[in-house]
């Protein structure tokens, strides 16, 4: 047994250590979510147990670092030997990609008077517009110009039917390489400024419906170029 | 030349070659990463990032090809033991990190894994520590 | 010992080629000084100062029902879908879009700034320093 190993295994030793003493022990403190596409909320529950011999009260509301998440207490104390749980809802709006909440709870257990729980949701996207804006300068060329319409991970685009708010730009779909769709706008002229929101609406063949916005414009004269 | 020592260094060899390219494919990120733990000024902390993850793949490739043999040991295992000690200090200062070495693609562990796992090749280097190479890897 | 040393000191010599030479492919992509480029955030001062200001307000509806900015757009994450054409109507390359949240330490004013840059392309976007907070406090 050399003192390599040695070290090793008090290091690991100490770790595992320094979590041994709180009261109130939380099964996970970070839980981590995967949403279903299109779910409008995603639902974190923490449970804890009060190892200790002493009630612990939860001093507050817990405090959510957004407005998107609320979290509710299912009792305000914890005799010992008890259990309970905490359910953190983020709403989960038009975020996209990984999203971290956290919860802050305050106790009066001396140890721990302050436990950061954290949610993580994986937001599957539906759609991806690259970009999601296209504009030409006042006399520029007007040549048609793509929006790159993405499926999200996991996810097969049957089609997207695009429909634009005027007649002044036209949007043309073409399927793209792999599951892509291209989306060519172009305005009439750009003599004048001009503005269309354009509404595309993906075929993903089941699922929620989603529907998300592109916009396009002619800009007024005397823009600078950016 | 035990096989199980041969075998051990080529998967951890290939470990580290694998976490180097994924920070070397986004420093920018990395160097996000190392900032999260709070323990290095940025302007450090960004040149690292594109500094340690070649560093990574070279000693990987030590250890597959048992050129620098015990030098790409002797590296990873410092670098590994200031890792975890700084993923411990960051956790119990409360910071959110989520850790960096495999890029995000380890973001999916939890941090219990994520020490178990660490732990483990810090165990198998130290295993790797004491294979006994003929010329002992070095070149020429 | 000898030999690792000199082991050692080739990988940590050799590591350096590539990363200098990624550092210097990144050199104008990276901040090197500060970890979110100063040029993203803009002061109260600066902000009003500007001739030409299009101002976000990336805060929950409730809130920007109440109070804003006047002339503040809406654009916060939980309706970016809906709210981004209206911004996306009266932007101009040379307008300075400034992004505001609740306070200083509120992520979603960062997150809104990166994705106009990233989504939708547009340039010129800021966060006020000081949020919401730092405009109450001059206007009463």
């Amino acid at each position: 047994m050399n003192a390599t190993r040695i070290l090793f295994l008090s290091a690991a030793c100490l770790s595992v250590a320094a979590t041994a003493q709180a009261a109130l022990v939380w099964e996970k403190t970070t839980i981590e979510l995967n949403p279903t596409l299109g779910a409008p909320n995603a639902v974190g529950v923490f449970k804890y147990e009060n190892k200790g011999d002493t009630p612990v009260r939860f001093k507050s509301a817990p405090r959510t670092s957004c407005g998107c998440t609320v979290a509710a207490l299912q009792k305000n104390e914890v005799a010992p030997g008890e259990k309970g749980e905490i359910t953190a809802t983020f709403n989960i709006g038009d975020r996209t990609g990984v999203q971290m909440k956290t919860i802050t709870v305050e106790t009066d257990d001396p140890q721990n008077p302050t436990t950061v729980l954290t949610l993580k949701a994986n937001i599957a996207q539906l759609l991806e517009l690259q970009p999601a804006f296209v504009f030409w300068q006042a006399g520029e060329e007007a040549k048609p110009k793509t929006i790159l319409a993405k499926a999200g991970k996991g996810v097969t685009l049957k089609n997207v039917e695009v429909t634009s708010s005027s007649g002044d730009f036209t949007a043309k779909v073409e399927p793209g390489a792999a599951g892509q769709f291209k989306i060519n706008v172009q305005p009439k002229d750009t003599a004048k400024p001009l503005n269309a929101t354009l509404t595309v609406k993906p075929d993903a063949g089941s699922g929620p419906a989603k529907v998300y916005y592109a916009a396009a414009r002619v800009m007024p004269p005397g823009t600078a170029k950016p | 030349m035990n096989i199980a020592w041969r075998i051990v260094a080529v998967i951890i060899g290939g470990l580290f070659i694998y976490a180097g390219v994924i920070k070397v494919l986004d420093p920018v990120e990395f160097a996000g990463d190392i900032d999260n733990y709070k323990t290095l000024p940025w302007p450090i902390g960004v040149r690292l990032a594109f500094y340690l993850p070649w560093l990574e793949i070279l000693c990987g490739l030590a250890l597959i090809t048992r050129v620098l043999y015990r030098g790409g040991v002797f590296i990873l295992t410092m670098l590994m033991s200031v890792f975890i000690i700084a993923t411990i200090v960051a956790k119990t200062r409360g910071l959110d990190i989520s850790c960096g070495c495999f890029g995000h693609a380890s973001q999916y562990l939890s941090f219990a894994w994520h020490l178990a796992l660490d732990f483990l090749l810090l165990g198998g280097l130290l295993f790797l520590w004491r294979t006994r190479l003929p010329n002992d890897g070095a070149l020429a | 010992m000898k030999s690792l040393l000199r082991q050692t000191a080739v990988l940590i010599g050799l590591a350096l080629l590539p990363s200098i030479g990624q550092a210097l492919y990144y050199r104008d992509k990276v901040s090197w000084q500060t970890p979110v480029a100063a040029s993203e955030m803009l002061t109260l001062a600066q902000a009003r100062g500007a001739a030409d200001l299009i101002w976000i307000d990336a805060r929950p509806e409730e809130e920007f029902e109440r109070e804003r900015v006047p002339g503040a757009l809406l654009l916060n994450e939980d309706r970016w879908n809906e709210l981004l054409p209206q911004v996306l109507a009266i932007w101009a390359p040379e307008k300075r879009v400034v992004v505001y949240c609740s306070s200083e330490s509120c992520g979603s004013s960062r997150e809104i700034a990166h994705r106009l840059r990233k989504e939708a392309g547009l340039t010129n976007v800021f966060i006020l320093e000081g949020g919401w907070e730092a405009w109450k406090k001059e206007k009463p």
